[in-house]
């Protein structure tokens, strides 16, 4: 069993759901999601981030503008579409069970009837919170 | 000083240094190769690139007067290499059969770039003479390939299979650079003429087309060459084109169903495996290099530091020591570990390689052994229907099973998985076909050879004042020039268009007539009794007497429009008591008297003449003698015992009177050197008894006096003995009990 496999299968999974949170918010520039998502210390590389958002583009879940830059040709600038933002919710439900799920597990059920439940709560949104 | 260039890239104008410019290039096309099979490919390059415009534009608006390598590298490491993208989109792309290729790549990669991977194994482009397996063998154990490569040529037959196999099982170090994929063999669909499989081929050695073209057209180079010179190249023309035409043929078309044809443009890439990246190539086998000559050295000076250490040690305690080894043992193993498993690889692909390598050439030979019989068909099949049946038997019978199985075996080897079934079921398909071909023919085989005609006896004149008739096959000037011909063994000689079949059989009898006589019973099958009769009547079989000789030819003719259908012939000679008869050694090797020819064989039971029960097993080039009992074998002209006793009856041949006393007295002396025999060796088997049995009794008297020994030993003791000195001996257990109360009781006294 290869570590990296693993990691990478586990950060593939929430990368889109990380990236479609961060566009929700407005029209972003694909260089701004990097710096976002490096702030919440999630790298992600331009290479793998560019095919993700055609792919979610042609998938009718984005949608983009060009803009007029200052310096050079214009920018693609992406927006959610109304579909897209359905497709959030969806994932952000799944997430919050899949978040409370391990969370259940990985600390076992003994030390979770230890623990006040507020904590839970307060570990269920943070997810929320940092983006 | 650097040279720069303007390029317009993505709507901007940057200058930039010629050597990052190729950086740039090769990132790009890495990147269009990583994605040739994505949805809206073009659209993503696009972005990606107008990224990298707007990060060269940045760079310059800081002072920068122009782009120089290390811009470039920076700005490609944070936008990231083609391997190092995740792939998650590695889902999507699984749909597309072809891509599974990309998808291992990108693993692959992966794997190389992570400097904690163990080291693994690759062929070194670099240093490449051949395929680079030498080369990369001395990199894994950092020697000098020309070290290696003496060995391998010393031991180039049983290194050349596994040579072929790592060179193909083993990627290569360009493999695992920037974009740059894997060559593989494809077949090449641009530039084909069959189905592209020269070409392919051609490609993935980096040669030019028509070498393996050529290398598949030489059988048929040479055939025509030996037509159109009309020069005999001694057994050259038959031996190749019989050997090697369906050779050629038969990895043609194994490796024509077993590639897979280059559609896409990365299948095209990868078949040509063009080097995207020499300056990361080179950079990662530097690094690569550096590395393990650290390692090296940290493993060497560890083995040192302990080395040392341990032995300063030594002088202490054991246990030490000890410990000291076992930590040495821990930190070393992982590195032997890593050795051992080379080793066991190489070994394993060499044994699997020998394996696969001899089953392959066991089915090939197969199937050309039974293409070698090929001329031989003319001789037994008819034309129309039977040939054709004859044709699928052929092909489909023996010759798909056999690709078949090469091509699984090779499909299991390379894993390739596409199609599997689409052949699996052509392959059975044609071979139930082959099925029926070989019952149809068999069937109607059969039907030709059903009915057997009525041997008629045909007397030959011979002239019988001799005493001695020699058998000799007839010599034929024309086999000797055609040495080179098939030599089909004992089954006949093949000529041009005649087969000599040695189906025939001598039977020497006695003669009822004080004359030799020599009668010759013709027989063969048919689909009809008057065709069998019809076939046997045209068996011509000569038989000349010259003198004292009788010339036998050494076969029964069978050309093409008279098939062979069991033609055979019974000659027998008739020797009259008293004369004798010798058959020639060169007819012997020939006819192989031995095993065939010389008995009443169960073949001709049903024959009118009988069988009169006797089996001799006559010798070549030996005087036999026919007595009133049957013939004998002859020294001086007089008949002697045969050696062999099984078939001469030594105890009639004593009682008959007409023997000479010389021949009584032979076996007078025989009966008594074997009586005496027996009775020494009677003698000596009863010393022998003698001899056991006193050893048998020493043996016991022996064990006794140690039983005794043993109590009087307790006896004598004065000392409690403890428990376990008791138990020494289960016989003297009562004894001891005993001596134990004696010592008891003497103790409480």
């Amino acid at each position: 069993m290869d570590i990296q496999n693993t990691q990478s299968q586990m950060r593939k999974g929430v990368l889109e759901f990380c990236i479609l949170s961060v566009i929700r918010k407005g029209e972003v520039y694909p260089s701004d999601i990097v710096e976002k998502m490096k702030l919440a210390k999630l790298q992600i590389l331009e290479g793998t981030l560019y095919p993700l958002l055609t792919r979610l583009k042609n998938s009718g879940l984005l949608t983009y503008r060009w803009v007029e830059s200052n310096s050079g040709p214009p920018r693609k600038y992406f927006v959610m579409t109304e579909q897209g933002l359905a497709f959030y919710s969806e994932l952000e439900n799944t997430w919050k069970e899949l978040a409370d799920a391990v969370y259940l597990i990985t600390n076992t059920i003994e030390n979770v009837e230890e623990q006040p439940n507020n904590q839970i709560e307060e570990n269920e949104t943070q997810p929320n919170n940092q983006f | 000083m650097k040279k720069v260039i303007n390029i317009n890239f993505q709507g901007r104008v940057i200058p930039i240094e010629e050597s990052a410019y190729e950086m740039l290039k090769q990132y790009t096309e890495s990147l269009s190769k990583f994605f040739a099979n994505e949805e809206g490919k073009d659209e993503i390059i696009n972005d990606i690139e107008g990224r990298v415009a707007e990060l060269f534009a940045e760079t310059l608006k800081k002072g920068a007067t122009c782009i120089g390598e290390a811009d470039v590298n920076n700005i490609i490491n944070s936008i990231g290499r083609p391997e190092d993208f995740e792939t998650e989109d590695m889902g999507i792309l699984q749909n597309n059969a072809t891509n599974e290729n990309n998808n291992n790549n990108n693993q692959q990669s992966n794997n190389f770039n992570n400097n904690n991977e163990p080291r693994k194994l690759f062929r070194d482009e670099n240093n490449k003479v051949l395929g680079g397996v030498c080369s990369g063998i001395a990199s894994y154990f950092n020697i000098d390939p020309l070290v290696v490569r003496i060995l391998s040529i010393i031991f180039f037959g049983i290194f050349f299979i596994p040579y072929l196999i790592v060179w193909i099982a083993v990627p290569s170090t360009a493999v695992q650079q920037i974009g740059s994929m894997r060559k593989k063999l494809f077949r090449d669909p641009d530039q084909k003429t069959i189905a592209g499989v020269c070409a392919g081929l051609a490609n993935y050695f980096g040669v030019n087309v028509w070498i393996p073209r050529v290398i598949f057209l030489m059988p048929l180079i040479i055939k025509f060459l030996d037509k159109l010179t009309d020069w005999d190249m001694a057994f050259t023309p038959n031996f190749m084109f019989v050997s090697v035409s369906p050779g050629v043929i038969f990895t043609y078309v194994v490796l024509w169903i077993v590639l897979p044809e280059a559609k896409t443009t990365t299948e095209k890439l990868e078949m040509k495996g063009e080097k995207i990246d020499i300056n990361s190539i080179k950079n990662t086998i530097q690094n690569d290099m550096e590395g393990f000559s650290k390692k090296a050295q940290q493993w060497s000076m560890n083995i040192n530091s302990q080395v040392s250490s341990s032995a300063n040690k030594a002088f202490g305690s054991a246990s030490s020591v000890a410990n000291d080894a076992s930590q040495f043992a821990r930190k070393t193993s992982s590195s032997l570990g890593d050795l051992l498993i080379l080793l066991v690889k190489i070994i394993a692909y060499f044994f699997g390689g020998l394996a696969l390598f001899v089953a392959i050439v066991t089915l090939f030979s197969l199937g050309v052994a039974f293409t070698t019989a090929l001329p031989l068909k003319d001789y037994l099949i008819t034309q129309g229907w039977q040939n054709i049946l004859a044709w699928g038997t052929l092909l489909f019978f023996i010759w798909v099973p056999v690709i078949g199985i090469v091509t699984f075996i090779i499909r299991r080897v390379t894993k390739s998985k596409a199609n599997s079934n689409y052949f699996r079921w052509g392959f059975s398909l044609l071979w139930l076909i082959g099925w029926f071909c070989l019952i149809g023919f068999f069937v109607s085989l059969k039907n030709d050879f059903r009915y057997k005609n009525n041997p008629t006896e045909n007397s030959l004149q011979i002239n019988s004042n001799i005493s001695l008739l020699e058998v000799k096959g007839k010599p034929l000037n024309k086999y000797n020039s055609s040495w080179y011909k098939f030599d089909l063994g004992d089954f006949g000689n093949l000529d041009e268009d005649t087969i000599f079949i040695k189906n025939y059989k001598i039977r020497i009898i006695k003669s009822t007539t004080p004359n030799y006589q020599v009668t010759m019973a013709k027989m063969a099958n048919g689909n009809s009794k008057i065709n069998a009769t019809a076939t046997a009547n045209k068996i011509n079989l000569n038989i000349k007497q010259v003198d004292s000789t009788l010339f036998i030819e050494k076969g029964i003719a069978i050309n093409t429009t008279d098939k062979f259908r069991n033609q055979h012939v019974l000659i027998t000679i008739a020797v009259p008591v008293g004369k004798r008869i010798k058959i020639n050694s060169i007819f012997m090797k020939s006819v192989n008297f031995n095993t065939t020819s010389f008995s009443s064989d169960d073949d001709f039971d049903d024959f009118y003449y009988g069988n009169d029960g006797e089996s001799f097993s006559y010798n070549n080039n030996v005087e036999y003698i026919m007595t009133e009992k049957g013939i004998k074998r002859t020294e001086n002209n007089k008949p002697i015992i045969d050696e062999d006793i099984d078939n001469v009856d030594i105890e009639e041949n004593y009682n008959d009177e007409n023997d000479d006393s010389n021949k009584k007295n032979k076996l007078e002396n025989y009966k008594q050197s074997r009586e005496a025999l027996k009775q020494q060796i009677e003698q000596e088997r009863k010393d022998l008894e003698q001899k056991k049995k006193q050893l048998d009794e020493k043996q016991k008297e022996y064990n006794k006096t140690i039983d005794s020994t043993k109590t009087t030993a307790i006896k004598q003791t004065t000392v409690i003995p403890t428990i376990s000195t008791l138990k020494v001996n289960n016989d003297s257990n009562k004894t001891i009990v005993a001596s134990c109360d004696i010592i008891k009781k003497r103790f409480l006294i």
